[in-house]
Formats: C-alpha cells, structure tokens, sequence
C-alpha cells in the first residue's frame, strides 16, 4: 500500500511544528538580535538595527578567540574522557553480575543532579582550605594544592566536574546499545575462535558504531554550552582561563549588556558545533542508513 | 567638597520633609487603610541582612493589612531577572534590591521611581520618618543619581533608593594571635604591610583574608588598598589612571596579600574569604562591615570573642569603602505606592533597630548610637568612625561599570594574581580596552 503525500505530511506536521517552535524560533531571534544594538531593560521597540556592526565588534575582540579555543580544548579532553569511560564501564557492568541493579543506579546519579548543585558541591570539593581532594591528597602525601587559583588546576577542575557528571550519560546509552547486540552474532564469533578482546573491537563495538557516533554528537553539543558548572566553580578565572564560549556569551549578554554582540557570538558557537556534530555524524550515521 | 556634599544631602532631606510636614499628621493613621488587602512583591537577594528582614515581614502585614510576597534570588542572577522584569510594560515587583553599581544604569534607563514625589505626598509619608537620621554616606550613596559625575551628592542629584544592607570597609583582626606575637594593630599601610609579612611567618595561619576570584571579586578586592593607597580608576575628565604609581602599589599589595595569606585567594568569593577568618585560617579581614554579625554567631564561627575592629589602615589619606544593597520601587510596579509604604517602614527608625537586632546592618545614627544595641554590637564604635572616612567616589559607578569591572578590570587583575602578568603588565594591558569601552558609551576621551 502506498501512503499518500498527505498523509505523511499530517503525521509529520506536529512534530515540524514543535521543532520550529522550540528550536528555529530561538535561532532565528538570535540571528535577529545580532544585527541589532539593544539594552536590556529598555523597550525592544528602541534597537538600533546596526548591521554587521556586532559580528565586527565580536570577531575583532580576542578574548572571544582565546574562549572557543579554551571551549575547544575542554570539549575535546571531555568528551574523549567521557566516552572512553563510559564506553569501558558499560562493557564491564553489561554482565549479569550480583548487585548490578544497585550499580547502574548509582553510576547514574551525577547525571540527575542540577549543574547548580554539581558546580557548588565540587567547589566545596576543590576548596583549597578545606575540600576533600586535598585531604584525599594530603593522605597519600602530596602537598594540598589551590585548585581554582591556579590556571591550569582550574582547567583541570572545571573537566574533572564535567567528566563526573556526563561520563554516566555515554555509560547508559552504550549499555543499552550493547544488550541489543545479537547474542548469536556473539557466539559465532567465539566458535570461530574470537577472544574477548576481538570480541570487543571486531564485534561489539562496529555493532554499535550508529549509537557511539550519536552519543558522541550529543555529548559534543552539550560540552559547548555548559555554562552552570564553570559559573560557580571558577567564573571563568583565574584570568580567563576557564572563559568557556558560553560563559563568554553570558557575561557579554548579561553583565556587559551587549545583547547583539552576544547573539553574534553565540552564532559562531553555533556554527562550531554544527560543523563538529556534521564531521561526528560522517563516523556513522544511523539516518542515511535508514534513509 | 564633603561639607557641600553632606549639607546638600541634609538640605535635600529638610526640603522634602518640610514639604509634606504640615499634612503629614492628618493622613498618619490611615496612611495604610486604602491598601489593606492588597499583595505586594519585594525582589530580594539570598543575604543575611534580606534574611533578617523576612522575618519583620508578618509584624508589616499585621500593623498595615498590606501582604507582602519575597522573590528571594542568588545575589549573582537579581540584576537580569530585574532588568528583564522591568522592562515589561507591568511588572512584577513592587519593590526591588539592587547592588549600588546598578543605581545609575536603572535611573539612565528610566526604571526606577525618583522618591521625592512619595516623600512629599502626605497621603503617603510618615511624619516620623526623620531622613536626616539616616547616616549621609549611605544615602548619597546608594540613593543619589544625576549629581556630580552622575553618582554623587550634589546640584542635580536626586533620591531613587533607599539604603537598606549597607556597608564600609573595617578591619577585623584577631586579638589572641596580635596579643600572642605582641603585634600592634595596623594604623597606616606601612605598618599593615609589615604585619602581613609577620603574621605569615609567626603566626602558623594566613595573614589577611582577601576576595580573588575573577571577575567583580579580584576588582573589589583591589578598590580596598586603592583608595586609601590615593589612587582612582579614572581622572576627574574620565581617563584612565588606573595603572598610575598609585594603582600599581595597590595591585602590588594585593599579590603581597595574595602571597601571606590563606592559600588560593585567586579562587575566592566573598564566601570563601570570609570562611578563611572565620575558621581560624586567617588574622585578619578587610571587608565590608556586613560580617559583623557572622563572626559573633558561634554556629559558623571559630573565633568568637577572639576579634577585635579596627579602621581600615591609613594610606596616603584616610577611606574607607561605600557599597552595599539598596531597595527601590520599579516604575513599572503594580502597586507603586503600597511599595513605597513597606520601603518606608522598613527603613524606619524603629524597623532599623529591629533588623539590627536580628543581625542586620543598620543605616540609620540613631541606630549606630543605640545603647542596647551597642552593648549588643561593641563593633558599631569603630563602625561609626569609619562611616566619618567612608568614600562615595569609592568606585566609578556609571552605567557601564558593570562591563569594566567584571569582563576587563576583573580578568586583568586576576591574572596579576596568578602570577600570569606582573601589576604594570596586567594594568598597562587594560587601558586600551577600557578606554575602548568609554569611547563605545559616549564619553569623548
């Protein structure tokens, strides 16, 4: 049976309009908001329409290079971490072992927890009078350290939090992609003398290339706008160390008041993640398999 | 120039008491009747000093029929709430908390209700309200715009807010360990440089707490050793000087204090660096008088009845900070007036005694000079005197400060901190980028 032109186009509609409305909307006012110089606080009918003015006024400012390049540099340890772990701890717990039920939830729990709470719990954490990784430190005997006084250890802090939280996200998806792989396909490899390592990369892994690569394009998209956790962690310092691009749109926006330069940034962010998520997606896209 | 700015904000109070005195009394009882009933909303932040005043709310309700509701945010998200609030044709709050870094930008943007049309309207305003009670420094300013440089006392200025959770800067240090070590109280930066130095090696603890953080924490820091070290972020036709010889020397300092004190100030807020003295891992503190009531309340604090007040040391000239939280009414409120009525009782003679009790900052001399509460705050001595060298012009506040403060001055400043550039380097880098700012918010320089 054929299904008719319209019928497809009644079924789809509401969900094209919900995206349109909960996606294209915000994005397209961002692009409108870029050519517009506009105070908050002021009525919208005041913007002054200025062109290109704000994409100048961002491209020219350095510390928004400095920022995606700092963006950059933690998405890619983050989400390398991330998917690293979480692809190891899914292989490791997808075996019936006792207790495994308690296990899984308690992997998952970071993940459930507000960004707030997450920023403000590893700020306690890496105080450096009174967290609990120097005294953890301090017990093996090395000397306690200024966490979010120093560049670097910042940096270091600000990826240690992401990976703790969003390490358990890649863990549940490959889990769940895991317990479809074909039990049969397993066993033939193993009659046909696969050991486990074989059997991990040859087998497992390639069988779920599709949910790697989507898991992968999510968790890079999301590294680009973490915002909360770096706000209260370290606020971007020292200097601007851990300036990440959202935190930069945010201060622009927010305590600069440079609402259009801001969209103008946040564009680019845009642009970034497109092009990472597109080159993710050339990995292995379930879409045009399915297409 | 003080005596002109005081006694214009002493004429300014007389005037507009003066004009609502003669009606005054016959409205006074029933000042509240025509919005008993109604519901306000007051937009505060989650402060001690707000949290003091929450619990005075029920006693406002039950003298005046007005409800109020509390809209209580993290102090780092009232500013886009307020400004996206605001901007509504109708808003929701009737009465708002601001930082004073905000009062010109709300009034440049026509958000705010000047209080001179309530003050002088006798329906509303209470015979006994005594404006010139209310300590000068903290009225002009939190409450003056449109003076001199726009943020002073003056001819021009008028009343937008009232102080309410105002503040100095005062030292606090602790009396064992300067006993201890035989160490003299600092009296001038001199002498506070030296301590620094010997409390790090002798007395096994941090020598001065200090905020470090990026952003608006690593300014306010610096503004500390600024001011009384004679330096300013702009000259007097809005240049900057802030990397001058007196701008270098307070940066200097403040690495100095950054290397004798508790370690990781380049990562403190204001909440770390007052955990730091009040744990026991620093001598001494140079903030904001807000902490007094933190350090005398045995449940967070490790040193009390160990801590003695002092003044801000003296540099080059005596100063001490102005700063803190103010309560204004949006022009865009609901309920305009009864907001007005809750400002006024709040910041009334008898209210300030009462949130002072509770452990809130007063604003009001007859409140510092309280006998009772005196006994009850030793400190308030020392407080009175430093509000006698409590500079207005402690930091430019012009609408684009905010911008200056947090995304330039405040990332220099921390890399000075961290060791990343030297003070000159830090400082110098910065002027390009600010005069930029000036320049894109109309100031010819």
């Amino acid at each position: 049976m054929r299904t008719s032109r319209f019928t497809i186009a009644v079924y789809l509609a509401p969900a094209i309009l919900v995206m349109a409305a909960a996606c294209l909307y915000p994005v397209l006012k961002a692009f409108e908001l870029s050519g517009y110089k506009w105070d908050m606080g002021t009525a919208a009918s005041s913007a002054k329409c200025v062109g290109f003015d704000n994409f100048i006024a961002a491209f020219s400012n350095p510390q928004v290079w400095s920022s995606l390049s700092t963006t950059l540099l933690f998405a890619a340890v983050c989400v390398s971490a991330e998917m690293v772990l979480g692809i190891a701890l899914a292989l490791a717990l997808e075996r019936q072992v006792r207790g495994m039920a308690v296990f899984r939830t308690i992997f998952i729990l970071p993940m459930m927890i507000a960004p707030i709470a997450v920023g403000l719990a590893w700020r306690y954490m890496f105080d450096a009078q009174f967290g609990l990784i120097n005294a953890l430190l301090g017990v093996v005997g090395i000397a306690p350290k200024t966490w979010l006084a120093d560049p670097t250890l910042a940096f270091v802090a600000i990826v240690i939090a992401d990976i703790w939280q969003w390490t358990p996200f890649v863990f549940i998806m490959m889990l769940a992609a895991l317990a479809g792989v074909d039990r049969s396909v397993l066993e033939a490899s193993r009659i046909d003398g696969a050991r486990m390592w074989h059997e991990i990369f040859l087998v497992k892994l390639p069988m779920v290339m599709h949910v790697i690569a989507i898991t992968l394009v999510m968790r890079l998209i999301d590294a680009f706008r973490v915002l909360e956790v770096v706000y209260v962690l370290t606020f971007g310092g020292p200097g601007n160390s851990t300036e990440i691009l959202a935190l930069h749109v945010y201060k622009t926006a927010f305590i600069g008041q440079q609402i259009g330069v801001a969209a103008a940034v946040s564009i680019l962010l845009l642009v970034v993640v497109a092009v990472l998520s597109w080159a993710a997606l050339r990995l292995s896209n379930p879409m045009k398999d399915s297409a | 120039m003080t005596i002109d700015r005081r006694s214009f904000v002493k004429n300014t109070s007389i005037a507009v008491f003066g004009a609502a005195l003669p009606f005054s009394g016959v409205f006074a009882q029933n000042r509240f009747a025509k919005y008993a009933g109604k519901t306000i909303t007051i937009n505060v932040p989650a402060h001690p000093h707000y949290d003091a005043m929450t619990k005075l709310l029920p006693e406002f309700t039950k003298e005046t029929g007005i409800k109020v509701e509390i809209d209580k945010l993290a102090i780092g998200r009232l500013k886009e709430k307020q400004l996206l609030e605001m901007a509504k044709p109708q808003g929701d709050y009737d009465l708002a908390c601001y930082i004073v870094m905000w009062k010109g930008e709300y009034v440049a943007k026509n958000l705010v209700h000047p209080l001179e049309p309530f003050f002088a309207n006798p329906a509303l305003a209470d015979p006994a309200y005594d404006m010139k009670d209310i300590i000068p420094i903290y009225l002009e300013n939190l409450g003056m715009v449109g003076g001199p440089k726009g943020y002073l006392a003056g001819p021009g200025a008028q009343l937008y807010g009232l102080p309410y959770g105002a503040e100095t800067s005062v030292l606090a240090y602790r009396k064992d360990v300067f006993a201890k070590l035989n160490l003299k109280v600092p009296e001038t930066y001199d002498d506070f440089g030296k301590a620094l130095r010997i409390l790090k090696e002798k007395s096994g603890m941090g020598a001065l707490t200090s905020r470090g953080q990026a952003g608006h924490q690593a300014v306010h820091a610096w503004l500390l050793h600024l001011n009384p070290l004679g330096g300013s972020v702009f000259d007097d036709q809005w240049k900057p000087r802030f990397n001058d010889a007196q701008g270098v020397a307070a940066l200097k300092f403040l690495q100095e204090v950054v290397a004798t004190g508790p370690a990781g100030i380049p990562g403190f807020g204001q909440g770390e660096s007052n955990t730091a003295f009040l744990q026991g891992q620093a001598a001494m503190y140079l903030d904001s008088t807000s902490f007094a009531g933190v350090v005398s309340d045995p449940a967070r604090s490790k040193v009390v009845g160990n801590v003695g007040w002092a003044l801000h040391p003296r540099g080059t000239r005596r100063a001490s900070q102005s700063g803190g939280l103010g309560l204004t009414i949006p022009k865009n409120a609901k309920n305009a007036e009864a907001g007005f009525l809750l400002l006024q009782w709040l910041t009334s003679k008898a209210q300030d005694k009462a949130v002072t009790r509770l452990g809130g900052a007063p604003i009001r001399n007859s409140t510092m000079n309280d006998a009772e509460l005196v006994r009850q705050y030793p400190e308030f001595e020392v407080f009175r005197e430093a509000l006698k060298h409590s500079n207005p012009d402690w930091r430019p506040i012009i609408p684009v400060w905010d911008r200056i403060n947090v995304q330039a001055l405040g990332i220099g400043i921390s890399e000075a901190l961290t060791g990343k550039k030297t003070a000159e380097a830090a400082l110098n880098d910065l002027v390009p980028q600010v005069t930029q700012i000036m320049r894109e918010s109309g100031y010819k320089i």
